[in-house]
This record gives C-alpha cells, sequence and structure tokens, in this order.
C-alpha cells in the first residue's frame, strides 16, 4: 500500500513539474495602483485579497503600490496624460471621474470578462461605472452616507434613540447643546465631509429622483427645495450644532473626536462601521430624518458602489488582468464587508454570520432602502463637480445663503 | 591661447550638456504650456483651439479667482520686501560687524533654511491646531481665551498664518547672502571711517549699503519671484482654502490641472507666471541701476 | 565701555537672543513631542520635555513610515542632483567666460531666464518627456529635472567665481603645454572649490524640499523621498502626533547634524561667493 502510495505521489509531482509550462507560458506580473495605505481601513482587505489570488495563480504576481488619497488624484491624472505610464489594474472612483479616463479611450473594457462573473455580480452594481453601454470598473464596496450616533451621550441628554424626525433630532440637540455636548463634528478641510451632512437635507427634502436629476445636469440647481435644505443645515450650524473648529480639521481628527466620545454624532460613508465598531462604547447607526414628506420618505439614501477597479487600455495583459481586476474586486469586497470597511457589491458566497453589528445593520438599511442618489462630486465631472465642492464649502462657512447656493450653481453649471 | 580658445569644436562640447539640460527640461516643456494654453483641453481628448479665451478669462472672471491668486502673491512679496528683508538686513549689519557668538547666532538664525518645507509646513499645522496647537495653548495659558482662533480655518486669518511660516523660514537665507556681503567690504573702509569719528549707524548707511547694493539688488529679486512661485508649504497648510482665501497662482494652477481637468487653463497660469517672474525681475533690475 | 555704549549693546543681544528662541523654539517644540504620547501633547505637558520618553514613536516612524528608506532617497538624489549640476555648470560657466565666440553673453542671458521659471510650471510635459526616455520610476527620474531647475542658479554662481580667476594662470598653464580641457579640469576646477559649497546649498535646498514632481514621477515605494513619506505618513497619523513628530526629526536632525560641523565652511563660502558675485 505504501508503495503504490508513493509511486502515486512521485507520479503526481512528476506531471505537475512537467504540467507547470503546459499551463503558463511566462509568469506574468501585474502592477496595480491603490490608495489603501497602511493606515486606510480597506488596507488588509486588499492584502487577503492579494495573497489569495497570487496562491491561486502561482504563474501571476501582483506588483501593488498604494497613495494618499490626495496625492493620488494628482497621480493618476497625469499619468493619463501618457497612457504608456499606467499600471495594469488602477484604482478609480466611478462616475464622472473614470468616465472622463473611458472618454479618452485610456480604459480597458471589462465586458468580455464580466460574463464569467455574472452570477456574483449584479449588472446594478456596475451601473455606476458603465458608459455608453459598456462596462468599464469592477465595484469592490458599495457605501452610503451613514448617521453615527453615541448612545452614552444620548443617553446624557435624556434619549434612549436615534430620533427619526427633524423635529425629535433638533429637541436631542438642544437637549445636547443644553449638556455641553457639541451635537455634530464636520471636517470643513475636506469639503466632501461637508457633501456628507448637505446631501441627505437635499435629498429629504425634494426627494432622490429630483437630486439625480440636479446632480445629472438634467434639472437645474435653481430649486427652492434645495435652497430650504441650505438653510436647514446653516440654522443647525446657527445653533450651535456643529463643532465650531470643524472648520479648521481634517476628517481623520473629527473622526477621532467622535470615537473619543467629543461629539454625539458624526455624519460620513458607512465604510466607518468597522473602526466604530470596534471602538469603546455604544454606537448606533442610522439615516438623517426626513424633512419634507411630500417628496422623500426615511428609506432614501446617499451612495452607492464607488470605489472601483479599472484595467489600462495600454496594459500588456489585458484579459490576465481583467480577469484579475475582478477576482481581486471580489475578495477586496468579501474581506472588507467582514472587516467593517464598506458593505458588498458582489453577492456574498460566504459566511456572513462574522459581520460586525453596525455594519450588519447598515446592510439592513441598504436592503430596505427606497432610492439611492450617487454622492454628488462622484457624480459630476471633474470641473463642474469642484464648483459644487467650492459652493458647499461656502455654505459650510455661512459665507452664503440658499438662494445663493441655488443661484450661483444655477448659473455656474447651467 | 587665443587659438585655442576659439575652437567651435570645444566650445560646443562645453556647452552641449547645460544646453541640452535646460532646454530639454526646461524650455521645451514650457513652449508645450504655451502651445496648450491656447486650447480648450481637458488634458485627456480632443483640443479645441480657442485663442487667448483662457488669459482673458484669467484676468477677468471672478470665478477662477486668479486675480485674488496674484493678489495673495504680491502681497506676500511686499510683506518679503517690507519685512523679510529689512529684518535679514538689520540681522546681517549686526553680526557682520563681528560681534560675540557671531557664529553661533549666524549658524541659529539659518537653520530653518536647512529643514524641508514640508516639515515646517507640518509643523506648522501642529502649531496652529484650533485645539491643541502650542498657539492655542499659549493664548489661553496667559487667559487670552477670547483670541484664539483656527487661524488656517477662518478667512480673515488664514492668509496671515500662511505667510508668517513662509517669511520666517528665509529671512535667515536672506540673512546669510546679505551677511556674506557685510562680510566682504573692505576692512580699510570701515576703519577710516570710525577714524573719522564715525557712528555705527553712519557706516552702515554710507559705507556698508553703498557697498553690497548688488547683493540687495539679488536679495529684492529672489525674495520677489520666490513669493511669486510660492507653492509648497500653502499646499501642505491649507492648499488653498478655506473658500480660496490663500490661493496663489501655483496652487490655483495645481487645481486646474490635476482637479478640474482644465489643463489649457492650468497652462496659461504657468506662463502667465513665467512672464511674471520675468518680469519683475527686469523692473527691479531697472529701479536699482536708476538709483545709481 | 561707557554706560551709553553698553545699553544699545544690550539691546541687540536681547533683540538676537529673542529671535534666535524664535528659531529655535518650534524645533525644540518638535524634538519634544516626538517622544511624548497624545495624553501629554494635548493637555498635561504641551511645552516640557517629556515626562515618560516614548521611544516607540521612533521605532514606528521608522518601520511604519519608512523614513530611513526615505531619507537615504533624499540623500542619493541631492547628492547626484549637486555632483550633475556642479559638473553641468562648471564647464558652461567655462564656455561662457573663458572661451572666445560671439554671443556667449546671449546665451548667458539666455540661461539666466531659468531663475525666473517656477518648477511647477510645466509638470505634465517634462512628464511625458521622463516616461518617453523610460526613466520614470528612478533616480533619475528626479535627478535630471532638480539638476536642471538647479542650473541656472549654479551657472550665476559660478560665473562670479571664475570671473576672479587671474587669466594668466590660464595663459601660463597653455604656455605649459596644456589643452583646453587641461587647464579646465587641472587649474580651472581646483580653484572653484569655494563654489562648491555655494552651489551645493542652493542645490540641496532646491531638492531636498521638492514633493510635486516626487510624488507624481515616482511611483516605487522603494525610491519615494522624504517630503512625500512626510505627506503619506501625516496622512496616516493625523490624530497620534508622536510618530509624525517622529518622522519630522527624523527628516530634520540629520542634515542640522552634518551642518553644524560644515555651517563655518559654508558660511565662508557664502562670503567668498558674495565678494565675487
Amino acid at each position: 500500500m505504501k508503495k503504490i502510495l508513493a509511486m502515486v505521489i512521485a507520479a503526481l509531482m512528476v506531471t505537475s513539474i512537467i504540467a507547470v509550462p503546459v499551463h503558463a507560458d511566462d509568469p506574468v506580473t501585474l502592477t496595480m495602483w491603490c490608495i489603501a495605505t497602511e493606515s486606510d481601513a480597506n488596507r488588509p482587505a486588499y492584502e487577503q485579497a492579494i495573497a489569495a489570488f497570487e496562491e491561486a495563480h502561482p504563474d501571476i504576481k501582483i506588483e501593488w503600490e498604494a497613495f494618499e488619497n490626495q496625492s493620488y488624484k494628482t497621480k493618476i491624472k497625469a499619468a493619463m496624460s501618457d497612457p504608456e505610464t499606467l499600471p495594469d489594474i488602477f484604482f478609480t472612483w466611478a462616475g464622472a471621474f473614470l468616465g472622463d479616463f473611458v472618454a479618452a479611450g485610456n480604459v480597458y473594457c471589462l465586458d468580455d470578462t464580466y460574463a464569467n462573473f455574472q452570477e456574483q455580480l449584479p449588472e446594478v452594481m456596475l451601473q455606476n461605472a458603465s458608459y455608453d453601454g459598456g462596462h468599464y470598473g469592477v465595484p469592490l464596496t458599495m457605501n452610503i452616507v451613514t448617521l453615527f450616533a453615541n448612545m452614552d451621550l444620548l443617553a446624557e441628554a435624556g434619549w434612549d434613540h436615534v430620533p427619526e424626525t427633524y423635529e425629535d433630532l433638533t429637541a436631542c440637540c438642544d437637549a445636547l447643546v443644553e449638556k455641553g455636548i457639541i451635537p455634530f463634528g464636520c471636517a470643513g478641510k475636506e469639503t466632501w465631509c461637508v457633501t456628507e451632512y448637505l446631501e441627505p437635507i437635499i435629498e429629504k427634502t425634494i426627494g432622490y429622483e429630483a437630486l439625480n436629476e440636479v446632480f445629472a445636469g438634467r434639472a437645474t440647481w435653481n430649486n427652492p427645495g434645495i435652497a430650504e435644505s441650505v438653510s436647514t443645515f446653516q440654522d443647525m450650524i446657527n445653533k450651535g450644532y456643529f463643532d465650531p473648529s470643524g472648520m479648521a480639521l481634517g476628517n481623520d481628527e473629527v473622526k477621532a473626536n467622535f470615537i473619543a466620545g467629543k461629539y454625539a454624532f458624526y455624519q460620513n460613508g458607512s465604510w466607518n462601521c468597522g473602526e466604530v465598531n470596534d471602538a469603546e462604547g455604544n454606537f448606533q447607526v442610522a439615516l438623517f430624518p426626513v424633512m419634507n414628506a411630500e417628496n422623500a420618505t426615511y428609506g432614501q439614501v446617499i451612495g452607492g458602489p464607488s470605489d472601483t477597479l479599472a484595467v489600462a487600455a495600454s496594459s500588456k495583459n489585458p484579459e490576465i488582468a481583467a480577469n484579475a481586476a475582478f477576482e481581486l474586486g471580489r475578495d477586496i469586497c468579501h474581506y472588507g464587508y467582514l472587516a467593517g470597511s464598506g458593505l458588498p457589491a458582489w453577492t456574498p458566497d460566504y459566511d456572513t454570520s462574522e459581520v460586525k453589528a453596525l455594519v450588519a445593520d447598515v446592510a439592513e438599511i441598504v436592503a430596505a432602502a427606497d432610492g439611492m442618489t450617487l454622492f454628488g462630486d462622484t457624480a459630476m465631472s471633474a470641473d463642474p463637480a469642484n464648483t459644487y465642492l467650492d459652493y458647499v464649502s461656502l455654505v459650510y462657512g455661512t459665507e452664503i445663503d440658499g438662494q445663493g447656493f441655488i443661484e450661483g450653481l444655477a448659473e455656474e453649471l447651467q | 591661447m587665443k587659438k585655442l580658445y576659439s575652437n567651435k569644436g570645444h566650445i560646443l562640447l562645453f556647452l552641449i550638456p547645460a544646453i541640452i539640460l535646460f532646454c530639454g527640461i526646461l524650455i521645451a516643456p514650457i513652449v508645450m504650456s504655451g502651445y496648450y494654453s491656447f486650447f480648450d483641453w481637458d488634458g485627456l481628448g480632443e483640443k479645441t483651439f480657442i485663442g487667448f479665451s483662457n488669459y482673458i478669462d484669467l484676468f477677468t472672471s471672478n470665478r477662477i479667482g486668479f486675480m485674488k491668486a496674484l493678489g495673495n502673491s504680491l502681497v506676500l512679496a511686499l510683506l518679503s520686501v517690507g519685512l523679510q528683508l529689512p529684518l535679514a538686513l538689520g540681522l546681517a549689519l549686526v553680526l557682520g560687524k563681528g560681534i560675540k557668538g557671531e557664529r553661533i547666532f549666524l549658524s541659529i538664525f539659518f537653520m530653518p533654511v536647512l529643514i524641508s518645507t514640508v516639515v515646517i509646513g507640518q509643523l506648522w499645522l501642529k502649531i496652529y491646531n484650533p485645539d491643541y496647537g502650542i498657539l492655542n495653548v499659549l493664548l489661553r495659558s496667559l487667559g487670552l481665551e477670547s483670541w484664539t482662533r483656527m487661524w488656517l480655518g477662518l478667512r480673515e486669518t488664514a492668509l496671515g498664518a500662511v505667510f508668517i511660516p513662509t517669511l520666517w523660514q528665509y529671512v535667515g537665507y536672506h540673512m546669510l547672502l546679505l551677511y556674506a556681503g557685510v562680510k566682504s567690504v573692505p576692512k580699510e573702509l570701515r576703519e577710516a571711517a570710525m577714524l573719522d569719528g564715525a557712528k555705527d549707524s553712519q557706516i552702515n548707511r554710507y559705507i556698508v549699503l553703498p557697498y553690497i547694493k548688488p547683493i540687495i539688488r539679488i536679495s529684492v529679486i529672489f525674495a520677489v519671484t520666490g513669493s511669486l512661485k510660492s507653492f509648497d508649504l500653502i499646499y501642505v497648510l491649507t492648499n488653498g482654502g478655506p473658500f480660496h482665501s490663500t490661493e496663489v497662482p501655483s496652487t490655483l494652477m495645481i487645481d486646474m490641472l490635476f482637479l478640474r481637468n482644465r489643463y489649457g487653463m492650468g497652462s496659461a497660469i504657468a506662463v502667465l507666471l513665467i512672464i511674471l517672474c520675468f518680469a519683475f525681475a527686469l523692473i527691479i533690475n531697472r529701479v536699482f541701476k536708476e538709483e545709481e | 565701555m561707557k554706560l551709553t555704549d553698553k545699553i544699545p549693546r544690550m539691546l541687540i543681544y536681547i533683540g538676537l537672543v529673542f529671535w534666535a528662541v524664535i528659531n529655535l523654539f518650534p524645533v525644540y517644540w518638535m524634538f519634544t513631542f516626538s517622544l511624548k504620547n497624545n495624553d501629554e501633547i494635548f493637555g498635561e505637558n504641551v511645552a516640557g520635555l517629556p515626562q515618560n520618553w516614548i521611544w516607540s514613536n521612533y521605532t514606528e516612524a521608522l518601520k511604519t513610515g519608512n523614513m530611513g528608506k526615505y531619507f537615504l532617497n533624499s540623500g542619493i538624489v541631492a547628492v547626484a542632483t549637486i555632483l550633475i549640476t556642479l559638473a553641468v555648470a562648471l564647464m558652461a560657466t567655462f564656455a561662457l567666460t573663458r572661451l572666445i565666440w560671439k554671443r556667449r553673453k546671449t546665451l548667458n542671458k539666455f540661461f539666466m531666464l531659468g531663475l525666473t521659471i517656477p518648477i511647477h510650471a510645466s509638470i505634465v510635459p517634462i512628464y511625458v518627456t521622463l516616461s518617453r526616455l523610460h526613466l520614470l520610476n528612478t533616480y533619475l527620474a528626479l535627478i535630471i529635472p532638480y539638476a536642471a531647475f538647479s542650473l541656472s542658479m549654479a551657472i550665476l554662481v559660478c560665473t562670479g567665481f571664475m570671473n576672479a580667476i587671474p587669466r594668466e594662470l590660464d595663459e601660463a598653464a597653455c604656455i605649459d603645454g596644456c589643452g583646453v580641457w587641461g587647464i579646465f579640469l587641472r587649474v580651472i576646477v581646483p580653484l572653484m572649490k569655494p563654489a562648491v559649497a555655494t552651489v551645493g546649498i542652493y542645490t540641496f535646498l532646491q531638492c531636498w524640499n521638492e514633493l510635486m514632481f516626487a510624488n507624481i514621477f515616482i511611483s516605487k515605494t522603494a525610491l519615494k523621498t522624504l517630503p512625500v513619506g512626510i505627506q503619506a505618513l501625516s496622512g496616516q497619523y493625523t490624530t497620534a502626533w508622536g510618530p509624525i513628530g517622529a518622522a519630522l526629526v527624523v527628516a530634520t536632525f540629520p542634515t542640522l547634524f552634518i551642518y553644524v560641523f560644515l555651517s563655518k565652511r559654508i558660511q565662508d563660502s557664502f562670503v567668498a561667493g558674495a565678494v565675487k558675485g
């Protein structure tokens, strides 16, 4: 018996040695750029996914580099000016950011490869990275704007649940202010953090369909509902609901303050769930309350799949890279979901009982969502998006009012 | 000798590395930028020729804010010439006369120049931090709670808060340049004046200053062009914010090139910056010549 | 000494010491908070010496932040840039001041154009050029542009020094049978030593600080330079000031240390440069 076993093993070894060159002509190296730096919540998910990929494909090596978010935007755009310098696979935001690169012909179309992954990845998740009917990006995670609440602080102000109407929210904030607790933290130094507050208010005032039309440029900004939302937001600022230091702080500082118990609420992307979940204290997730029940419901959310991997048209091995992008995307999604750094864009085919409590709660909110609007600065192309961000920052600094906001944007973005 | 030094082959050989480096990396790319500045182009797709529209927009559109950015950098230039240089000159005159501890002071004052701008920026970010920064902590401990500010977050204070480290860092640089000039004043001149009973202030005014005028001129040129070109520290501290109140032409250019995908407009800013720096250098030269 | 002399002298010293404190304090503060934890930095002990010296901030900066590696890269880039700039500038200056030909004044002015060109003015065309030459992601991707942007200043400084070398030396060497290269290498270059320090400092400052090129032209962690590394690290540790402080110190103190030893020579060469420039 032992002899036979030994012979079988020997035979297997021989075939495997012979078989290797048959399977793969040459070892392939794929290069990849992303923004999962050491401190990024997604870093472990990338590491695990890449390790899993290289184990499954011993003939393919992934050489990857991570860059700090802000400098990455400069870097990828410079690289687009000479497509030869692009890596095979690159991280990008869906919507207009990727759209500009697609329009320039620098991105490889993933339609053929997608056919192999259709079962695991619903087509609706590819929507934000599809242009003229072609699919150009693999979604990693999807995220929505989430209202995080520190229940211990709320309890101090006499609240045992997150307010679900605007009246309750103002009552709660007034009680918090009275107790000397700052209700909200918002990083003014990074304007996208301000949109995480403003966009849900607008959506809950005019409804997600109307907001979608505005972001897509099909409807005018000159909408009294938007002006009203801006006034609501500025009312909250003027009543002292926001940390006055916020204007000079970055998001990481604000988030740290919230986790340390300095603010009662923090409204930001659901990718923070894992971190908030693991922090000491009693936290809950919710959505911003409805402002105008005629147009909006509680279940309307801001967000969608935005974090995306794309393949360069200049890649030497576009098919291999495309396949890798899908497999990596799937696994980054998998590990990211378990770690709480995002919700799955891919249908989970693994045990999800280990998912963190807050993540599961947000997943439930998404499952019950009535409608969704993509983040404004992702939906709009670069120039108008930055004009929009300029105006949002003016709103946060109360430099302009609602009327100025809608008239200014309507005039500049037509 | 003359024949040896007139050999065309040698002349070419000595010049070629410099010309290749200079034209390949400085001149050619700028010519390219000049060309792009006449187009409406996102840096990726089709270019549309629009003549001088980009330039006209820069000077007329409030939205782009180029004039504001230019104004900011001119204020910086003014402060640099009006505050930084006099301070540097004062230090140079005092130290150049030769006093106890001259070397130590010289070394300390030059030190900030040697620290990387990014380090200086990160350090001052911490100094200005509204909650834990040493500046607000100091004010609070002095009982001046009402003086504390979010220095980098307010329209009113941000520009000043950005300029202070910018000016602070390079005092030592100008000081050393001017100190070198002061040291080069021939001893005999000084001694002769002292024998005539001249006071220190008189020696400085009638002997040292006229002697080091060429160096003052260079210092002024560096201060002004340096202010117009300033980028790194502002990029680290505020990146032009809040509400574009600390924007200077260079940060605006990077914004146009990489954030707004307005490649033609960014190139136009680059070209204008070069023209402005050059014009200022010429004007300053002229002013100093006329004084002579 | 009379009292009337003493009082202004006192005032001058007070002024000097005051300015010295303004220059030293930020560096002192940086050093102290690099050794503290957030509790001390944020309240208990803002400006004093650390109560517990937390050296682990440094291991963190060096290990996670790769500061050692980045420092080395910056050093390599700086030294190579200085050497190339010097070689190219000395040769060009020799042709511009010694050799005899028409239009050398014009060419000199042409090189001086470089003094007014901001380094960021044409970042994308330079990127494309470097990419065509297959130089991206190498040290040369930084060395070549840095050298090009330092060239004008270097020629300006070298011209002053070289004009001050008496032409009789060239004549003598020529009579001794030296060729052009012989005169350049054996007579001129050795006499240019004081210019080396001045040019070196200018060039060093240029490339030691530069952030934008370094960010865009280099994509490999192994080749990144200090400014990029510090920006990245401070993005990672926005809320833990200790390790950032440690990284800032690591990036700063070696240069200051070298400076302490060389300061006299640097200052002297500046003085020499001013006489000749």
